[in-house]
């Protein structure tokens, strides 16, 4: 009996053992990663003993804030749908999402806690959290989301010297203060309002012509050279043409863009080959995430994340113009508008300035650093100059600012079927010396000129005249 | 005593402590803390008479049980006052019990006679739940009577145990040895192993048509390991998994529920607010505790995890007081289930050997079966954890049999020359 006892008691140790080794897994091993299972309610719990910090623009103003009354607290938006729904929730029923959501861990005083939030965290106390202050310029979201109000679509502004975002902007929006209320009605709304388009993909149209132009001067094209715009051209069997057929007559590359001529950059476009084009895109962050603070989708030349190796002379004809299987964001476009504006080096963009605690302490500031290099200086000036080109003297005219000289590009993406085309506009200003670059999508709107510029012009105006970036 | 005093009085402290800071939170009242003084007093009291007595039976496994016992008690206040009350009162039931088995009962070796009368108390108990009793939870385990609820597996467990050991002890040479030759194989006669068939296969029958799982589940292990440590024929092991095995396919193949808990076991995360929610529940809580836990009366899982006061209760342990807390209470289990076959490699004679084994063995696979079902070791099948979990029926069962462990180690250590019975049996 002795004997057998031994390899009992032997076989219960072992079993003992086993079952720590799955206390280890679940509480030291898959801790964070429960965490962050949206099942679990730990977080949102744990952050009724938190004062959520607050949410400010560069200028101090109050995007968001945790009022506390009579032991309530009470998350307050006193800007409404203006900023939704890129700043997001944070409701005990429906937990969070957008800014309120990414910078969670900042706004609770989780991240790079202070020695006493350390410990207040450790004995989960009642705390305050960190307020974050945003690069966004109020004033210019109002003009954006002002000029959006109604429409479907997205509009990003930014500074394009440093990244800074100074407007983002997606409607159909809503509004944050009656979000409990209105759940049931608000997710059903047709256009989701909970997704921020500036994040979401879309074919870009006309607007890709100034990413293929890159691709068009590295294979030596003469951009002196003159081409005739017959209204349509065929390429490997393919029948490329202008919107309405329009023809453009003899064509050089600025007048070409300016008047975005299709088949001109289809006929050069395919001429540069498809490697020349890949590394364009590449060199302008496509199947690449973008270093954001919030997740942008990836934007594709094919329906793959990736850039593929090769692309075949069909695709390649219809991608030089933004069509094919071309996708990008309205935030990415406002980054390749920067990076024409910024001498062909995209910023990496960024939309926190900086976090501070309760007590006025700095614990985080952004830096501008740069992210790609996605022309040289010569070739953004080439670009620059015909962007010019189109708002003296073609497509982007209407968005034309008397007294400022703007730098733009039009868009009509065809969406597939008989749908509305996406109306796009980006543009940076004034030409000479750059402060701001913009782009604006409008879904279904019709042509970039008669549905998308308008908004960005206001935007650039608004900047312009209150010296939006500048210092304080 | 020898030092384990002071050990005693680490409880006390352990309970104040806990009870303290929840009373500073404000989840423990005032007559909760007169319950807990009550409790306290029957601890001091017991700890005299011991000594007045001078009690020999083994000192550390009745520390230890009592800190697992006032580790439950802390967390039951914690997650709710209400059922803490009563558990407080049982508690101080089960100290009685105890003693009145140690002090009163004093030889385990009178209940050693009636081996087939356990044998018949059991079967009926369980057949009389399954005609009367009360399904709670999908399972007919309750017995009501006058207002008055318990569990009879609880019960069952002493008489299948006195039934075990008795029968283990006057049959052991032919179950070891053999008298039929199947082939290589020796195996004991129909005569002698028919009992023991007839009993296992009664009682896990009636247990599977109450649905109680875990219970069949401990007391198949409790057959089988029983039956090794007495034969010690590796013969038996083997034959009782592919025997597991079988019904256990059998049992998922025949009751949905017993599917559902395979697939909420395999993958919580497919419907975890569904069939998935109690282990995906028990898991954020344990997940939640990290290495030093939330601190006592933090955590979620008190509220989030469904029965928490009950068959979860250890997943509210491992958030609130982390995984070295939970560490902690793993080896005060495994202490006393190593303790219990420290005391059975001591006593005098078989019957005492073999029921402290069992003991030991009964401890320790419903700790194992149920801490490995809230970690999502195993399928979870709810037992409770014993000492910790609420309940009265547990708590004095397991008081009782810690009670005829405390004797048989008594009677051990005051030698067989003090003792007025005869001794059955042989020291092995």
């Amino acid at each position: 009996m002795k004997k057998g006892l031994r390899y009992i008691a032997l076989g219960f140790s072992i079993s003992f053992i086993f079952l720590s080794f799955g206390l280890v897994y679940w509480q030291v091993v898959r801790s964070d990663a429960l965490l962050n299972n949206p099942a679990n309610r730990r977080l949102i719990l744990m952050e009724q003993r938190v004062d959520r910090g607050g949410i400010f623009d560069r200028n101090g103003e109050i995007l968001a804030q945790t009022q506390t009354t009579n032991n309530q607290k009470k998350r307050v938006y006193p800007k409404g749908e203006v900023l939704e729904p890129l700043l997001g929730y944070a409701t005990l029923q429906h937990g969070s999402a957008g800014m309120e959501a990414n910078f969670g861990d900042w706004l609770l005083g989780i991240k790079q806690a202070t020695p006493t939030q350390e410990i207040e965290q450790l004995f989960q106390l009642p705390r305050q959290g960190n307020d974050v202050v945003l690069t966004l310029d109020y004033r210019l979201q109002k003009v954006a989301y002002e000029g959006l109000k109604g429409k479907m679509g997205a509009a990003v502004a930014l500074d394009p010297r440093t990244g800074e975002i100074l407007a983002l902007v997606s409607q159909p929006g809503f509004d944050p203060n009656s979000l409990d209320q209105n759940w049931a009605e608000l997710s059903k709304r047709s256009g989701s309002p909970f997704v921020n388009r500036a994040f979401a993909l879309y074919p870009p149209g006309s607007t890709m012509k100034v990413i293929t132009s890159a691709a068009i001067f590295r294979s030596g094209v003469n951009t002196g050279d003159l081409y005739n715009c017959t209204g349509s051209t065929v390429i490997n069997g393919q029948v490329i043409s202008e919107q309405n057929d329009k023809a453009h007559g003899w064509v050089n590359y600025d007048t070409a863009l300016a008047d975005s001529c299709n088949t001109y950059f289809a006929t050069f476009g395919v001429q540069s080959g498809d490697q020349q084009f890949l590394n364009a895109v590449k060199g302008f962050g496509f199947g690449q995430t973008i270093p954001f603070e919030l997740p942008v989708s990836l934007s594709q030349i094919t329906n793959q994340a990736r850039v593929p190796k090769q692309l075949n002379t069909n695709l390649l004809a219809a991608s030089t113009f933004g069509q094919g299987e071309v996708l990008i964001s309205p935030f990415h476009m406002a980054l390749v508008a920067a990076g024409i504006a910024n001498h062909g080096v995209i910023m990496t963009p960024h939309i926190v300035n900086q976090v501070i605690d309760d007590k006025q302490n700095v614990l985080y500031k952004t830096s501008p650093k740069s992210w790609l290099t996605a022309l040289s200086t010569e070739e953004a000036a080439k670009i620059k100059n015909a962007m010019v080109a189109a708002v003296n003297d073609g497509t982007a005219s209407p968005g034309g600012i008397s007294g400022i000289q703007v730098a733009a590009k039009t868009g009509s993406a065809e969406p597939g079927g008989n749908d509305k085309t996406h109306a796009w506009y980006i543009a940076f200003a004034p030409a000479e010396a750059p402060q701001i670059a913009v782009a604006v999508m409008v879904e279904h709107g019709g042509t970039g000129g008669g549905a998308a510029a308008p908004i960005a012009r206001d935007i650039i105006q608004t900047a312009l005249n209150e010296k939006v970036g500048e210092s304080k | 005593m020898k030092g384990y005093g002071l050990l005693r009085l680490l409880n006390l402290i352990i309970l104040w402590v806990g009870l303290g800071v929840l009373y500073l939170e404000g989840r423990a009242n005032q007559q909760i803390l007169w319950q807990a003084g009550v409790f306290s007093a029957l601890l001091l009291l017991g700890l005299v008479v011991e000594k007045i007595t001078a009690y020999q039976g083994d000192p550390l496994l009745l520390a230890t049980v009592h800190m697992i016992m006032t580790i439950g008690l802390v967390f039951l206040t914690r997650i709710r006052a209400a059922s803490a009350m009563r558990q407080f009162w049982w508690a101080s039931m089960g100290l009685c019990v105890f003693y009145l088995v140690v002090f009163v009962l004093k030889d385990y070796r009178k209940l050693g006679r009636y081996q087939y009368l356990w044998g018949l108390v059991a079967v009926a108990t369980l057949f009389l739940t399954l005609l009367f009793g009360v399904t709670t939870s999908g399972a007919t385990s309750w017995f009501s009577i006058g207002g008055f609820n318990f569990e009879p597996e609880e019960l069952v467990k002493i008489a299948l145990l006195f039934f075990l050991a008795s029968y283990l002890s006057e049959h052991e040479e032919i179950l070891r040895v053999g008298t039929v030759q199947v082939g290589w194989l020796s195996l004991p006669d129909w005569r002698t192993l028919g009992p023991f068939l007839i009993m296992s296969g009664f009682s896990l029958g009636l247990l599977a048509a109450q649905k109680s799982l875990g219970t069949a589940l401990v007391f198949y292990s409790l057959f089988v390991l029983m039956l090794f440590v007495v034969t010690e024929r590796p013969f038996y092991l083997g034959v009782s998994l592919p025997v597991l095995g079988v019904t256990g396919y059998l049992g998922y193949v025949l009751f949905g529920h017993v599917r559902v808990r395979v697939a909420t076991w395999l993958n919580p995360w497919i419907d975890s607010s569904g069939d998935g929610y109690q282990i995906a529940q028990s898991l954020f809580a344990i997940s939640g505790g990290k290495i030093l836990g939330t601190g006592l009366g933090n955590g979620i899982g008190a509220f989030q995890v469904p029965a928490a006061s009950t068959d979860f209760i250890f997943s509210v342990i491992a958030e609130e007081i982390g995984f070295a807390g939970a560490m902690a209470v793993l080896l005060l289990f495994l202490i006393v289930v190593l303790r219990a076959f420290r005391v059975s490699l001591r006593a005098i004679d078989r019957f005492g050997q073999i029921l402290a084994a069992g003991i030991g063995i009964l401890i320790g696979t419903e700790t194992l079966i149920i801490l490995a079902g809230v970690t999502k070791l195993l399928p979870l099948t709810g037992i409770p954890l014993p000492w910790v979990s609420y309940g009265g029926s547990s708590l004095l069962v397991h008081f009782f049999l810690l009670g005829i462990l405390a004797n048989i180690s008594q009677v051990s250590a005051a030698g067989p020359f003090s003792l007025k019975n005869k001794v059955r049996g042989y020291a092995g």
